[in-house]
C-alpha cells in the first residue's frame, strides 16, 4: 500500500501536473469527440449535466455513468483527472461514514448518498470528456456564436494561452525562494514543519508572479491594439468570418443520434428493471 | 514613405520630453537601423509611426508624422497598423493565440479580410514556418517564437516593418538567419524595414542607412558606412562599432581617414599588402593547462529529459560526463535547445539527473535538497525578474543570509552593494529597474550567497554595450569570490574575452571540450554547433593570421604596418 502511494506521489511532480493540465486544456489528440462541432458538444454536455438531477432511478443512473465512462475513455481523459475524481469520491464516502457513525446513524444512511455520488460522477465524466476534446479556440468560437461578447470569448482563449506561462513563472519563483531559503532543520510530527515551509513559499510566490505578469501585459495590450483587436470589436466582420468555419456535419448528427439512442435504451431498461 | 518633422512628445504629467524635435525621413524600400543609448527615445519614435503615440498614449504631442501620405497623429491606429507592423523586443508577450496558425491569421481576421487564412499561411511560408503551423506556441524555442511574431506582423502585408532588437535572445546562427529573412523581405518584397539594434556588426552587413538618436532627438541619419565610421562619436555614446572598424580605427589612427571598413571583406582589402601579420602563440600553448586544481563538479553519464504534451519523453541531456575544477572559467555554448540551461539547472539541483551520477563538491545532488545545494552553488536566472522575491534590492540580497540567521550581516551586505554599484538602487523594487540594473542586482544576490560555484544563464543577453562591458568587468572580478564559474551564453565575444575553457554542446552531448582559441579556429565545429565566431576571428582568418586572433586587442598586437617599426601599433594596443 505504501509503495502504491509512493509511486503515485512520484508522478505528482509539477512537470507532470503541468503536462496533464495542458493536455486537458488543449485537446491535442485526434479522438472520436475532437472532430465534433463545439456548439453541439456544449449543448450536449449541458443536457447531461442537468438531466441526472431529475432522475431517481438507480438503473438509469448507473447506465448513464457507464456511458459517460466509455465516452471519457474514448476522449482519452487524463489519468490525473480520473485519479483526482476517484480520490474525491472515496474521501467523500469516508467522511460521510464518519459523520453517520458519529451522529449515531446507521450504514443505511450511506445508501442514500450513493445516488448523489453517481450523479456527480456522470456530470464530472461528461464535462471532462467534452473539455478534453475541445481546444480553447473551438470553445471560444462556440461561445461567440452563442452571443457571448467578443472580449469574453477572447479572454477565455487568452487564458489558455497564458496558463503554461503562468505555471512556469510560478514554478521558477518557487525555486527562487527555495534556492535562497532554508528548510527547517527538523521535520516535526507528520512533517508539519516542512508542510508549513512549503505552504508559506507557495503563498508568497504568488505576489512576484502577479507583478511580473502585470508588467508583461503592457506589451500585450499594445500588441492587441495594433493587431486590430479593438477594431474587430467594433466591426462584425471578424465574427462573421470566424463563425463561418463552424458547421454541423454528418458526423455530428451521427454522434447525437447514437448517444440519444443509447440514452433512450438506458432509460427504457431502467423503467422495466429499476434497482 | 515616412516623414517625421520636428516631433516632440511627453507623457502626461511628466516634465521630461521623451522626444524632442525629432526629424527624419525614411524612403520606401530602405533598410535602416536606429541606434542610441538607453532612454534615447528609439522605441518611442517608432511608436509614433503606427499611431500608438499620440492616439493610444495620450500626452503632449507636437510636430507632424506622415506615413505613406497619411498624418499619423490624426489617423486611427487600426488604419496605420495595416501599413506599419511592429515586432516588440519582448515579442513573447505579443503572441496571444495558442497555435502558430492562429497567431498568423489573428490580424487579418480582426481586420475582416475574407482571405485571412491565405494571408496567414503566406506569411508562414515566407518565413519558412509552414511545417510548424499546428504547433503550440508555448512549446516553440525562442527563435521560432520570434519568427512567429514576425509572421503575425507580416500577415497584414504591411509596407513598413519595425523590429525592436531582433536578435537579443537568439543564438548567433539563428540571429543571422533572422537578418537574412529581413533582407529577403526588403529585397524581394520591397518592404521598408526599421530595426532598433545594438549589434553594429549586423547593421554593417544588412542595413543601408543608420539613424543616431540621443535624448529624444535625431542627431543624424547617414548611409551606413559613413555612420559607422564615426568611431569616436559612437564610442562616446556607448555604441560599439563593428570589431573590424574598431581595429582599423586603431591601426589608422595617425592618418585619420573619413571612412573605415565596416565589414570583414572591406577590412581585408585594406590590410592585405599594407600590413604584416606577426605570428601568434602556438595554439597548443594556450590549451587547458595540464595541472588541474581540486575537482568541484563531476558528472558521469548524466541523463535528463522531459515529457511533452503527447507524453513522449524528450531527451535533453544524453549520458553526459564532465569534470570541472577549481579556478576554471567555463563557457557553455551551443544553439538554442542544446541543453545549456538544463545542465546549469542540474548542477544547481533545480532538476535532478534521471540517470548517471552528479557530484558537487563530492556530494551527490540527488541526496541534497535545493536549499542545501544553494549553500555552495549560486544559480543566476536568465530572467532576472524571477529572482526578485522581495520588494527591495537590499531585502533581496539579505534573504539568503537572513534565512540562515547570520550575525553581523549588515556590513557584508553593504560591501556587496558597493561592489556592484547598487547604492542608489538599494531601496528600489527589482522589477522596476532597467535591464542592465536588473542583471547587476541579480548577480549581487547570487554572490551574497558566498557560493563556491556560480552558474550564470545568459548574463549578457539583451544588454546594451555599456552595461555589457560593466557585466564583463564584474565577471572578471569573480575570482577570489568563487572557485568555479560557469556561464551559458550565445555571446561569442564574451567567450573570447572571458572563458578559460569552452564546452560545446549539441543535442545534449558534448561536441568538444576546448579553449576559445581552438574553438574559433575550427570552422567545422562552429558550423556543427551553429555558432558564429566574433568578427575579428573571421578577419584574422581572411588575412591569413594563424592561429586566429580572438579579441581586437590580440589582433592589433599582431599586425604591423609594412615598412614601419612595430612601435606605434604596440603602443596603440596597449592604450586599448
Amino acid at each position: 500500500m505504501l509503495n502504491v502511494f509512493q509511486k503515485l506521489f512520484s508522478k505528482l511532480s509539477v512537470e507532470n501536473i503541468k503536462i496533464e493540465l495542458m493536455r486537458t486544456a488543449y485537446g491535442t489528440e485526434e479522438t472520436v469527440l475532437s472532430r465534433l462541432d463545439p456548439r453541439m458538444l456544449i449543448v450536449w454536455s449541458l443536457f447531461f449535466t442537468t438531466v441526472p438531477w431529475f432522475i431517481h432511478n438507480m438503473t438509469i443512473l448507473i447506465g448513464l455513468a457507464v456511458l459517460m465512462g466509455v465516452l471519457a475513455y474514448m476522449a482519452r481523459v487524463s489519468p490525473l483527472l480520473i485519479v483526482l475524481l476517484i480520490i474525491g469520491v472515496i474521501s467523500q464516502f469516508t467522511y460521510l461514514i464518519f459523520v453517520a457513525l458519529f451522529l449515531g446513524g446507521t450504514f443505511t444512511a450511506l445508501l442514500a448518498v450513493i445516488p448523489l455520488t453517481i450523479k456527480i460522477m456522470i456530470i464530472s465524466l461528461s464535462s471532462m470528456a467534452v473539455f478534453t476534446s475541445m481546444d480553447p479556440e473551438k470553445f471560444s468560437d462556440a461561445l461567440l456564436s452563442f452571443g457571448v461578447p467578443g472580449k469574453f470569448s477572447f479572454g477565455v482563449s487568452y487564458g489558455y494561452r497564458m496558463l503554461p506561462i503562468l505555471i512556469e513563472e510560478y514554478q521558477s519563483i518557487i525555486q527562487s525562494f527555495r534556492l535562497r531559503g532554508k528548510m527547517p532543520a527538523k521535520k516535526g510530527i507528520l512533517y508539519w514543519r516542512y508542510i508549513v515551509y512549503f505552504l508559506k513559499i507557495s503563498v508568497l510566490a504568488f505576489y512576484p508572479m502577479m507583478l511580473n505578469t502585470a508588467k508583461r501585459t503592457r506589451t500585450t495590450v499594445e500588441a492587441l491594439e495594433i493587431r486590430g483587436f479593438s477594431y474587430s470589436e467594433e466591426n462584425d466582420l471578424a465574427k462573421k468570418l470566424k463563425l463561418k468555419a463552424l458547421k454541423m456535419n454528418k458526423y455530428d448528427y451521427q454522434f447525437v443520434a447514437i448517444t440519444s439512442v443509447i440514452t433512450i435504451c438506458i432509460i427504457n431498461i431502467g423503467m422495466f428493471y429499476p434497482l | 514613405m515616412i516623414s517625421i518633422n520636428s516631433v516632440s512628445f511627453r507623457y502626461p504629467g511628466s516634465e521630461n520630453w521623451v522626444l524632442k524635435e525629432a526629424s527624419v525621413d525614411i524612403e520606401q524600400g530602405e533598410f535602416t537601423a536606429i541606434i542610441g543609448g538607453n532612454g534615447a527615445g528609439k522605441s518611442t519614435l517608432c511608436k509614433t509611426l503606427n499611431g500608438l503615440i499620440p492616439s493610444y498614449y495620450v500626452g503632449d504631442f507636437e510636430g507632424t508624422v506622415m506615413v505613406d501620405g497619411l498624418n499619423a497623429a490624426t489617423t486611427s491606429v487600426a488604419v496605420l497598423s495595416e501599413k506599419v507592423a511592429y515586432v516588440y523586443q519582448d515579442f513573447e508577450n505579443q503572441l496571444v493565440r495558442p497555435t502558430v496558425l492562429d497567431e498568423a491569421i489573428f490580424s487579418p481576421l480582426n481586420f475582416g479580410y475574407p482571405d485571412y487564412m491565405e494571408r496567414g499561411r503566406e506569411a508562414l511560408r515566407i518565413l519558412g514556418l509552414s511545417h510548424l503551423e499546428k504547433e503550440h506556441i508555448w512549446q516553440l524555442s525562442g527563435g521560432q517564437k520570434h519568427l512567429v511574431a514576425l509572421a503575425g506582423a507580416l500577415s497584414l502585408q504591411p509596407e513598413i516593418l519595425i523590429i525592436d532588437e531582433p536578435v537579443a535572445q537568439l543564438d548567433p546562427a539563428h540571429a543571422t538567419e533572422l537578418y537574412d529573412k529581413l533582407k529577403m523581405l526588403n529585397e524581394e518584397y520591397n518592404k521598408t524595414i526599421i530595426v532598433i539594434e545594438h549589434h553594429t556588426e549586423f547593421i554593417a552587413n544588412y542595413c543601408s542607412s543608420v539613424i543616431m538618436m540621443e535624448q529624444g532627438s535625431v542627431l543624424w541619419k547617414k548611409p551606413v558606412k559613413y555612420g559607422l565610421s564615426l568611431v569616436e562619436e559612437l564610442m562616446d555614446k556607448n555604441i560599439h562599432p563593428p570589431q573590424v572598424t574598431q581595429a582599423m580605427f586603431q591601426l589608422k589612427r595617425e592618418q585619420k581617414p573619413k571612412l573605415f571598413p565596416i565589414t570583414v571583406q572591406e577590412a581585408k582589402a585594406e590590410i592585405q599588402g599594407k600590413y604584416e601579420i606577426l605570428p601568434g602563440p602556438h595554439l597548443f600553448s594556450s590549451q587547458v593547462s595540464q595541472v588541474k586544481g581540486v575537482e568541484t563538479i563531476s558528472m558521469d553519464g548524466v541523463d535528463y529529459g522531459y515529457k511533452t504534451i503527447t507524453r513522449k519523453r524528450k531527451p535533453i541531456i544524453n549520458e553526459l560526463s564532465l569534470t570541472c575544477y577549481e579556478g576554471e572559467k567555463i563557457a557553455l555554448v551551443g544553439s538554442n535547445g542544446a541543453g545549456k540551461s538544463t545542465l546549469l539547472k542540474m548542477i544547481s539541483g533545480l532538476v535532478k539527473p534521471q540517470g548517471g551520477s552528479m557530484l558537487v563538491n563530492g556530494q551527490s545532488t540527488s541526496k541534497l535538497s535545493m536549499e542545501q545545494l544553494a549553500e555552495k552553488v549560486a544559480y543566476i536566472y536568465q530572467n532576472p525578474e524571477e529572482m526578485f522575491i522581495e520588494d527591495s534590492i537590499y531585502k533581496d540580497i539579505d534573504y539568503f543570509l537572513k534565512a540562515r540567521k547570520i550575525a553581523d550581516r549588515r556590513e557584508f551586505i553593504e560591501e556587496i552593494i558597493q561592489r556592484f554599484h547598487l547604492e542608489e538602487l538599494r531601496e528600489r523594487d527589482g522589477r522596476l529597474l532597467s535591464g542592465g540594473q536588473q542583471r547587476r542586482a541579480s548577480l549581487a544576490i547570487g554572490i551574497a550567497m558566498k557560493p563556491s560555484i556560480v552558474l550564470l544563464d545568459e548574463p549578457t543577453a539583451s544588454l546594451d554595450i555599456a552595461t555589457r562591458k560593466d557585466m564583463m568587468k564584474m565577471l572578471n572580478n569573480l575570482n577570489g569570490f568563487v572557485k568555479t564559474a560557469i556561464v551559458a551564453t550565445h555571446d561569442m565575444e564574451l567567450v573570447a574575452e572571458w572563458a578559460s575553457r569552452v564546452i560545446v554542446l549539441k543535442g545534449g552531448i558534448i561536441l568538444d571540450d576546448t579553449t576559445p582559441h581552438t574553438l574559433f579556429s575550427n570552422p567545422a565545429l562552429l558550423r556543427e554547433a551553429s555558432l558564429v565566431a566574433p568578427q575579428i576571428v573571421t578577419l584574422s582568418k581572411e588575412v591569413n593570421m594563424y592561429p586566429a586572433a580572438i579579441t581586437t586587442e590580440e589582433f592589433l598586437s599582431r599586425v604591423k604596418q609594412v615598412g614601419v617599426g612595430g612601435g606605434s601599433v604596440e603602443c596603440v594596443s596597449k592604450a586599448l
